[in-house]
This record gives C-alpha cells, sequence and structure tokens, in this order.
C-alpha cells in the first residue's frame, strides 16, 4: 500500500517539522521527508507505467497513467521546492523576516499543501477529488499570507474567496455529473467514480453532461487560473514566498487542471469530442491572449511569471483542446505536445520562481527597474535565469520549443489555421516581451548598493538543478518518456460516438 | 427514466419539503435585507438549521440512513461550528455593520427578488419532476445566486463569508434536489473543506484588520497590473 505511505508521508513530515526543535531539524527533517515522498512517488509512477493502473481500498484509490504523471511531477518538483526552501528561509532567519516559529509554521502548511495535491491524484472518486483541489486552496491560502503584509494578506483573502466560489462551481457540475450517472445507474454510492463514470460516459445524459462540463470548466478554470478568472493568480503567485510560487505555478495548477481533464475525457466518451474540446481551445487562447500585454508592460518580477503561468496554462488547455478534435495525427501531436508542456512548464517555471526568490532576496526588491546586471552579481543564479527566461519562452534549444512546436503543428495538420496563428502570435509577443524584461535585468552593471555573491549553495543547487532536465529534454526526448505520455494520451483520449 | 428518484416521497413530504423551502427563501432574504454583521450570520444559522430539516425530511421520507447523518452534520457544522466561528470573530474585530453599500438593501433585494424568479424560469421542467416537488431546485439554484451576489456587492470580509456559506447551502439543496444528496463521503469531505475553509477565512480576517484596520475588502487594491 504504498500510496498510503505516500499520503500519510507528508503529512507527518509536516507536524514533526512543526513541533521539533531547532530550525537546523526543522530543515532536516523537512528535506528527509521530501526526498521519502520523491522515492516512493516515483516508484509508485514507475510501477504504473511499467505494469499499469493500480487501484487499493476496494478503488477508492486509482492511481492511471494520468494519474501517475501528474504525481511524478508534483513530487519532483515540491522535493525541489523543499530543498530550495531550506536555503531561501535560512536567508529569511538572518534577515529577521521570520523567527523559528514561523518557520515551523510553514513547514507545516508546506508538507500539509504537498498532501492535498497528492490527494487530488489518487483518488477514484470525482466527488473526493473536489474535497481534495479545495483543500489545495485552504492549505496553500496560509502560505499566500505567510509574510502578514498588506500586499500578502491582500492577496490571500482573494485567492481563497475568488478560488473558494470558482470551485463551488466546479462542485455544481460534480453534482450534475452525479445526477447524469445516477439517472441511469441508480443511486449506487460508486456512480462518482472515474472509473465508473467513463464505463458509462455512453448512457449519461448528454444535456446533463454539457451543462456538467460548463460548470467544470468555469470552476476548475478559475483554480487553474484560465482567463478571464484568472485575476487572483498573479497576485497570489507573486505574494507567496518564492518556493511557494515555484509550487503554485509549477504544479498546483497542473493539479487543477487534471481536473479538467478528467471530465473532458468523460465529456468526450459521452457526447463525442467537439464540444468540450473547442471550449478548451477557446479558453487556452483567451488566457495566452490576455497574458501578452500584462506582460509586455510589467513592473514586478514575480508577477511577470504569474502571467507566465497563465500563458502556459492556455498552453496546455488550447494543446489538449486540438488533442481532442479528432483522430487524426494532429490530434496526436496536440496531445503529446500539452502533456509534454505539462512536465517541462512545471520544471522550467519552477526553476524561474527559484532564480527570482533568490534575486529578489539579493537586491531586496521585486520592482524590474531595481534589478540590474543580475549575472554580475550571482554568477551561477544569473545564469540559470537567463537560460530559464529563454527557456520559458520556447526558444530552442530547450525544452518548452518541442512541445509548444508540437501543438502548433497539430493544429496546423488539423487544418485550424486561425488558431495555429493566434498562438504563435501569442508566443511571439510574449517571447518579446519577457525577453525584453529579462536582458535589462540579467546583463548590464552591477548597482554599487548591492553585494555581489549567492546567498548560500543549497539556493544554488535547488535552482541548478532543474536546468539539466530543461537542456537535456530540449535536445532529446527518451524513448521511456516519449512511452509514457503515449500511455497518459491513451487515457486522456477515449471517444466515443456522436 | 427518472421514476426511481422522485417516486420515493409521499405528497405530505413534500408540502413539508415545500413549506420548508419557503422559509429558506425568506432567510436569504433577511440575510441580503440586514446591514448588520450580527444578524446575518443569525439569519444564516437559521437557513443551515431549516437546510437540514429538508434533510431530515428526505431521510425519513426516503429511508436513506446517510441522509441523516448528513443532516445532523449539516445542523452541527454549518448551524453551530461556522456560525460560531463567525460570531467569535464579530466580536473580537468589534465590527457591527456593513456601512457603505455597493447596491442598497433595498436594491439587492429587488435583484434578489428578479434572481428568485429567474431561477423558477430557467430550470427546465424535466429536472423539476424528478426533484423532491417542484420547489426544491429552484430555490436551491436561487440560494446560489444570492450568495454570488452578496459576495459581490458587499464589502466586509464577514458578508462575504456569509455570501459563500449560502451559496454552499444551495449547492447542497441542489444536490439533495437531484440525487438525494452526495456520497457519504463525498459529503463529508466538503464539511470538512467548509469547516476549516471558514476557520482559515476568520484567521485571515483577523490578520487583515490588524493591519489594515479595517475588513473592508474594497481597501484591498494595493495589487494591480
Amino acid at each position: 500500500m504504498e500510496i498510503l505511505l505516500l499520503l500519510i508521508v507528508p503529512v507527518l513530515t509536516g507536524v514533526l517539522c512543526w513541533s521539533i526543535g531547532p530550525a537546523a531539524w526543522k530543515n532536516r527533517v523537512n528535506v528527509l521527508g521530501s526526498a521519502v515522498v520523491l522515492v516512493i512517488g516515483l516508484t509508485v509512477a514507475g510501477r504504473v507505467f511499467a505494469g499499469g493502473t493500480i487501484t487499493g481500498w476496494s478503488e477508492a484509490l486509482y492511481l492511471d497513467p494520468l494519474g501517475a504523471y501528474i504525481l511524478a511531477v508534483v513530487v519532483l518538483v515540491s522535493f525541489m521546492a523543499a530543498l530550495y526552501s531550506v536555503g531561501y528561509m535560512k536567508a529569511e532567519l538572518a534577515h529577521g523576516v521570520i523567527n523559528e516559529v514561523k518557520l515551523g509554521r510553514y513547514y507545516l502548511f508546506y508538507h500539509l499543501f504537498v498532501f492535498t495535491m497528492l490527494l487530488v491524484v489518487v483518488v477514484n472518486n470525482l466527488g473526493v477529488m473536489w474535497v481534495a483541489i479545495e483543500a489545495t486552496t485552504l492549505a496553500s491560502a496560509l502560505l499566500v499570507g505567510f509574510y502578514n503584509q498588506k500586499t500578502s494578506l491582500e492577496a490571500a483573502w482573494k485567492y481563497i474567496i475568488l478560488c473558494t466560489v470558482g470551485i463551488t462551481f466546479a462542485l455544481f457540475g460534480t453534482v450534475l455529473a452525479y445526477y447524469s450517472a445516477v439517472k441511469s445507474l441508480g443511486e449506487v454510492s460508486n456512480a462518482l467514480n472515474w472509473t465508473v463514470l467513463l464505463a458509462n460516459a455512453g448512457k449519461l445524459d448528454p444535456g446533463l453532461i454539457k451543462l456538467s462540463f460548463l460548470f467544470i470548466l468555469i470552476g476548475y478554470g478559475t483554480k487553474a487560473g484560465l482567463a478571464p478568472m484568472h485575476t487572483w493568480l498573479p497576485d497570489a503567485h507573486s505574494q507567496a514566498p518564492s518556493p511557494v510560487s515555484a509550487v503554485l505555478s509549477g504544479v498546483l495548477l497542473n493539479c487543477a487542471l487534471y481536473g479538467i481533464i478528467r471530465f473532458h475525457t468523460i465529456t468526450s466518451a459521452g457526447i463525442g469530442p467537439g464540444f468540450s474540446a473547442r471550449l478548451l481551445v477557446i479558453f487556452g487562447l483567451i488566457s495566452m491572449g490576455i497574458a501578452v500585454p500584462f506582460i509586455m508592460l510589467q513592473r514586478d518580477f514575480k508577477r511577470l511569471l504569474a502571467y507566465s503561468s497563465v500563458e502556459h496554462m492556455g498552453i496546455i488547455a488550447a494543446g489538449i483542446g486540438i488533442g481532442g478534435a479528432g483522430l487524426g495525427a494532429g490530434a496526436k501531436l496536440g496531445i503529446f505536445g500539452a502533456l509534454l508542456h505539462l512536465f517541462n512548464h512545471a520544471i522550467a517555471k519552477s526553476m524561474m520562481f527559484f532564480a527570482a526568490g533568490s534575486i529578489t532576496q539579493r537586491y531586496k526588491s521585486r520592482n524590474m527597474g531595481r534589478i540590474r546586471g543580475a549575472v554580475k552579481t550571482m554568477p551561477v543564479t544569473g545564469a540559470v535565469f537567463l537560460i530559464g527566461s529563454f527557456a520559458i519562452t520556447g526558444a530552442p534549444p530547450f525544452n518548452i520549443f518541442i512541445s509548444e512546436f508540437s501543438i502548433v503543428s497539430g493544429s496546423f495538420q488539423q487544418g485550424s489555421f486561425l488558431v495555429a496563428v493566434l498562438f504563435l502570435v501569442f508566443i511571439s509577443l510574449i517571447f518579446a516581451g519577457i525577453t525584453y524584461h529579462v536582458s535589462k535585468m540579467a546583463l548590464g552593471k552591477r548597482p554599487e548598493r548591492i553585494v555581489p555573491g549567492e546567498e548560500n549553495w543549497l539556493m544554488v543547487a535547488a535552482t541548478t538543478l532543474p536546468v539539466v532536465l530543461v537542456l537535456i529534454l530540449g535536445m532529446y526526448i527518451p524513448p521511456w518518456l516519449a512511452g509514457i505520455i503515449e500511455q497518459v494520451a491513451r487515457v486522456v483520449i477515449i471517444r466515443g460516438g456522436n | 427514466m427518472t421514476a426511481d428518484l422522485g417516486s420515493g416521497i409521499p405528497v405530505a413530504a413534500i408540502h413539508v419539503i415545500n413549506l420548508l423551502t419557503y422559509i429558506l427563501l425568506g432567510t436569504v432574504l433577511a440575510i441580503v435585507a440586514t446591514k448588520k454583521l450580527n444578524r446575518a450570520v443569525t439569519w444564516l444559522t437559521i437557513q443551515s438549521l431549516f437546510l437540514a430539516a429538508v434533510g431530515g425530511v428526505t431521510a425519513m421520507t426516503t429511508g436513506v440512513a446517510d441522509l441523516y447523518l448528513a443532516a445532523l452534520l449539516t445542523a452541527g457544522i454549518k448551524g453551530l461550528a461556522i456560525p460560531a466561528v463567525l460570531f467569535y470573530v464579530i466580536r473580537r474585530i468589534g465590527v457591527q455593520k456593513e456601512l457603505e453599500l455597493v447596491v442598497s438593501t433595498k436594491t439587492s433585494l429587488v435583484i434578489t427578488g428578479a434572481l428568485m424568479v429567474l431561477a423558477y424560469s430557467v430550470i427546465p421542467s424535466t429536472l423539476v419532476s424528478a426533484a423532491m416537488g417542484p420547489n426544491v431546485l429552484p430555490v436551491a439554484v436561487a440560494l446560489m445566486m444570492s450568495g454570488l451576489l452578496l459576495m459581490v456587492t458587499r464589502k466586509k470580509a464577514i458578508t462575504q463569508v456569509v455570501g459563500l456559506m449560502v451559496m454552499e447551502n444551495g449547492l447542497y439543496l441542489a444536490a439533495m434536489a437531484t440525487t438525494h444528496g452526495m456520497p457519504l463521503i463525498v459529503e463529508l469531505g466538503i464539511f470538512l473543506d467548509l469547516l476549516v475553509g471558514a476557520l482559515i477565512m476568520g484567521i485571515l480576517a483577523f490578520k487583515i484588520n490588524q493591519t489594515f484596520d479595517t475588513i473592508n475588502t474594497d481597501r484591498l487594491t494595493n495589487l494591480k497590473g
């Protein structure tokens, strides 16, 4: 029962970090706990990819390739962020921003947050999945408001209120899905199980299923940061401590998208792929488009990255939509690109937030106008930051280029030229915007007032770790990874008749 | 096709449920009409207790044991624990009234009335016939929409939480109207989320009050662009 262990370890780690002694021990427990979660998580995911879906507890726990894929991303990024947290919080302690009590609270909520994200992907019941997604908001709200400043409290309040209202719509969508299932299956308690819903997708009431998907898209779309429901996102992601920003942007958004993907698959299996796929493409493109002006005119470093997350969630949603719009090679490219992009973005964005955290800590400002010569000030972090910004904007030879290219060519192959052209225009504009800001921050002379040097080796290590992945995956996708994504794609695209 | 859902409930019970849902509508109007935070929470408490009563009646008539537990939890968590948290926050912060309203209470009442009419007219009759009487689903939708209205038109953090709970109550009623409630494990999870959510929102309201000297959320305007 490794899945159960996977759920228990983060809770234990959090409580231990909170309750035991000096900061050094809190840090050790934090890293150890995260490492254990990483190992168990990757082992379980590996078993799913090698031997197929795992179930447990009379099918209450359920991990198929899609769940295992997201699980792997969650444990990977949250491990790196836990590692980074140690260095980051050490600096915050040294600067007197926080004290040991607050450090304990930080780790407690951090690991509870990880627990809720893991819960999202391992449950079979889509109602319980909703409960877990709402729990991610609750666990992370106090992390967003961690610094207790005016801005961070404002962000936390908007975050918890808007996301909870949004997700209430998703609950209504879930109720409607349950209703449509109960209408054809009778009042069986497992009617909300993913396996049951999917197996009976053809019998579900088409009108109800459409209505249900609409509410799900609005609800989980709010949590995933799809425009125009994204307004809380730049606030929350910029105000949270940087390691938390990395987890929020890198994986929490994916957990919400995961909810949408599940319902997209059921809807497609029930009434054919056109309806939900088209909506995903539309919302995806709107998200990309809305991000453009906010990125170009941005002044705040972390808000820049947050808007870039809105863009990337749009890219993934659009890719899944393109992948849902048929059975041809174009659809395959779309879905392959979207799933690969999900991983690529998680890695690249968390790396960027790590770098941003170190840089803003050194410059004591998030105002991009005040940050100059980052490469000269912090040789390693600055270089990673420069590489990361090319990676995040989809420049070759980095990983995001591959996935974006795959989605665009999928769209062209299907003959949806408008979609492809808009997609290209948006990513080009964003490339220009981010490159402009980054070149000014990274290059140039170091201001006199800034002391050069890296903060500590832990932060450097955690920031450099993802670079390896970003570079390797940009030039070469190992066959086993392609095989994994192939498996995941088979879960996502199950087709029913029209 | 929906025979197994609607038929289990005798006519007398439907009358009782009808009456209870009208009371629910009344509590929504009372919440919208008041400017006093205490009174809004009191009406929310009453609403949650009547919601529990709807659950209780449904449990009696259908004989589904899970529904008894859900009704008890509704009374305990939505009717007792969450109001207690909200009352505590109000007392500690010492804020009594919504002062500057975006929309006056009179206008909000008219809008709420319009939302109720809308709710009755948009619910397709195919859905209504499956429910426990024709009234429940429109009332549920009216509750959800009025809760949302409260959240967008009121400024005090507490009233926004009250609006959220009204939305949740509507949703719970909708689930009961269509499927006699969600599976028990899901209901339990939702109750837990709600309780923890109310606590965390209370903590944040405290902190906002400490830092901003107000819980007017329209002062939260530092983050832009």
